[in-house]
């Protein structure tokens, strides 16, 4: 009896396994295309246009600059927020928590329009960014918006969890042993919530790397390397867009190892 | 040392009320009661890591009701211990020190002789993580008593610990209070610990204290009953101090 049990568990993990291992597959295949689909005339006639070469490193900068300007912004604001979502119980939490997953629900046009429409010259806040020299369209700062915009819900949500993760009792303790609550957060909850603080960064930073849609809407300018491969495909064609697409997906991936390595570490 | 005086705390779904607890200097109070009846909100209460509702908490003389944790001169050992993790145990011990400004090889040198004096010294380059339930126990204690608190608030620290060691902890308790003269608040659902410790009794039951009086008091009050059973087998012991 005990034998057949187990011979059907055994029987249902090669199942699972092998579900696992065709996931995988379809995961990894798009990726296996992308770099069999480069074709080394391509690149070496992009490599060769210095006008081409100019707008790919331009693009390469925006998409970079950009992307670390938003997650150093939602570091700023979501580690604040995520603590107290983590921590505190409060009238309306779960609104606040709902707030904030709104960009995961939202089609990534229609968040470029509701930008737009907030903080664009002619939107709700408009007036007021323009006083203080901001304009998103068209700028590095709408690139910033869009970025930061999307990938909030990643990053507050990631370390919401990691502070969840950290028994209360530790702090109580540190401040009983003479830390403020000031203290305390920086000697136990920080550094104890660093890892989550890392893959949070690391989410949202691969997420604003990712974005087009929205940035279509709001800042088409100054042109990320998402903007021109889609450019590239209507312009010169599918091989030069999976040329450029290849190069940018071997950046941020290599990029994205690099960190996980560190943060691991 | 510490006076509490028609104390509410009021959390959702439970309320804690303290009608009247003094606890003399140097006296070893157990706060005995069945789980749940709001004995560690009464220890955090008195830490000040809740607001009260109404009431006050007076610490030697000083009315610390409105103060924050840092300033009441109390250490806390709760039931996990809340061991720091990614410190080692030396900097664990010495944390208390560090953060009041403490030089760090004074601070080190304090640590490392609390960490003798309660047999530690050879983890101290130890992660807490690596440490059984026994070691753990010493840990807090030795970082709650580096502090020179003036009162010693611990919450079940022998709860976790299997009987032996919950034996030896017990001798480790007695042995601290004896020998450092700390006033200590102690939280237990196990009739043992005051029978062993106790210089004096609490009982709490629905989140309000029910009674305070000598541990002898006590187990002759109607409110051990329900532990007489677990005294048997401790019958020497009965009165304990």
């Amino acid at each position: 009896m005990a034998a057949a049990a187990r011979g059907l568990v055994e029987r249902g993990l090669l199942l699972f396994s092998a579900l696992a291992s065709f996931f995988v597959l379809l995961l990894v295949l798009p990726l296996v295309a992308l770099y069999a689909g480069v074709k080394p005339g391509v690149l070496g006639a992009m490599l060769s246009s210095p006008e081409m070469r100019e707008e790919i490193l331009g693009g390469f900068r925006v998409a970079l600059l950009a992307s670390l300007i938003a997650v150093g912004i939602l570091l700023a604001l979501g580690v604040p927020t995520a603590y107290v979502l983590a921590r505190y119980d409060f009238p309306g939490k779960r609104v606040v928590e709902g707030v904030i997953d709104i960009p995961l629900a939202l089609p990534h046009v229609v968040a470029g329009v509701m930008l737009l429409e907030a903080y664009g010259s002619w939107g709700l806040a408009g007036p007021l960014l323009r006083r203080v020299g901001l304009v998103i369209e068209d700028h590095l700062a709408g690139v910033v918006a869009v970025m930061a915009f999307v990938s909030a819900p990643l990053l507050v949500d990631t370390v919401k969890v990691g502070f969840q993760s950290i028994p209360e009792s530790l702090s109580a303790v540190a401040r009983t042993l003479g830390a403020s609550r000031l203290r305390a957060f920086r000697d136990i909850e920080l550094p104890l919530a660093a890892r989550s603080i890392a893959a949070g960064s690391l989410l949202a930073w691969a997420r604003g790397l990712s974005e087009v849609g929205a940035l279509l809407v709001v800042a088409y300018y100054p042109k990320t390397v998402n903007i021109l491969i889609l450019e590239y495909l209507s312009i010169y064609g599918l091989p030069y867009a999976v040329t450029l697409a290849a190069v940018y997906a071997t950046l941020t991936l290599g990029i994205f190892a690099a960190l996980r390595v560190v943060t691991r570490s | 040392m510490i006076e509490v005086e028609d104390l509410v705390v009021r959390l959702p779904g439970f309320t804690l009320e303290v009608p009247h607890l003094e606890v003399g200097e140097g006296e070893y109070l157990v706060v005995l009661g069945p789980s749940g009846v709001g004995k560690t909100l009464l220890l955090h209460a008195i830490a000040g890591l809740v607001a009260p509702a109404r009431g006050r908490i007076v610490i030697g003389r000083r009315d610390v009701t409105r103060e924050p944790p840092e300033r009441r001169g109390v250490a806390l050992v709760p039931q996990d211990y809340a061991l720091f993790p990614h410190m080692s145990v030396l900097d664990n011990i010495a944390y208390g020190l560090r953060v009041r400004g403490i030089p760090r090889w004074e601070a080190y040198g304090r640590a490392r002789a609390y960490a003798e004096a309660l047999g530690i010294a050879h983890l101290l380059h130890r992660r807490p993580g690596s440490l059984s339930g026994g070691e753990k126990q010493r840990v807090a204690l030795a970082r709650a008593l580096a502090v020179e608190p003036r009162i010693l608030l611990l919450d079940e620290p022998l709860a976790s610990l299997d009987p032996q060691a919950r034996a030896r902890g017990r001798g480790l308790l007695r042995e601290i209070h004896e020998s450092r003269g700390v006033t200590v608040v102690h939280v237990s659902h196990n009739i043992v610990d005051a029978a062993t410790l106790a210089t004096r009794v609490a009982y709490m039951n629905g989140g309000r204290l029910e009674c305070t009086c000598t541990t002898r008091g006590f187990l002759e009050s109607p409110y051990a009953e329900p532990y007489l059973e677990e005294l048997r087998p401790l019958a020497g012991l009965l009165g304990g101090r």
